[in-house]
């Protein structure tokens, strides 16, 4: 794994920025690295399934703060796992779920697209 | 019968094995499988397949929610990541 860095942010930041972002943005993905350079096989899949439908999804590098973003995430998901999807301010899935969806032929409507 | 499990927090390299009991003890008449999908010293990636009547009528977010909660305290720790797939018994 890539080393640890310095947290940018501390957790009052990250968990302004999570709330932030899932209020005003009606896609958004938290991931590791950017969607040029995604720093997970995870986040890389997330991050393309999402931009199959949607070209205005907003993200968040989560490696700028990481443990800092994992908790402020699990209120809002119930989970600290990277990536997670939200729409409209809700939770919609890792990259397992949003490759079930994409299989289901449901993420699309999930995505509001 | 329910077997004690090592306290949270206390670093314990996790077997595919130990995952299936984790998760059939939490979730209802949980099936789970369990397997590493990359390379063999990679110890901290899983496949998960969890087959329960739970899930039926449930969303995605929510079948997910309760195997993480199974896993609660490892994710991320001792196991990196999962790949999972829920579904109900045929």
């Amino acid at each position: 794994m890539a080393f640890e860095q310095e947290p940018e942010y501390s957790a009052a930041e990250a968990e302004d920025i999570v709330e932030r972002t899932i209020e005003q943005h009606e896609v958004a993905l938290f991931m590791k690295g950017t969607p040029m350079m995604p720093q997970c096989g995870y986040s890389r899949k997330a991050i393309k399934l999402l931009q199959l439908h949607r070209d205005d999804v907003e993200t968040v590098d989560i490696l700028q703060a990481t443990e800092q973003f994992r908790a402020a995430l699990k209120p809002h998901s119930g989970r600290e796992t990277i990536p997670q999807a939200f729409v409209d301010g809700e939770f919609v899935g890792g990259s397992d779920i949003l490759e079930q969806l994409h299989e289901q032929d449901d993420l699309a409507d999930t995505l509001n697209a | 019968m329910v077997s004690v499990l090592p306290a949270w927090g206390y670093r314990h390299r996790m077997e595919p094995d130990d995952i299936e009991a984790l998760i059939e003890r939490t979730v209802p008449d949980a099936e789970a499988t369990v397997k590493t999908p990359r390379d063999p010293d990679d110890d901290k990636h899983f496949a998960i397949e969890v087959v329960s009547p739970a899930f039926a009528g449930e969303t995605l977010v929510d079948q997910h929610q309760l195997v993480h909660d199974a896993l609660d305290g490892r994710l991320t720790k001792d196991i990196h990541a999962i790949e999972l797939r829920t579904r109900t018994p045929e």
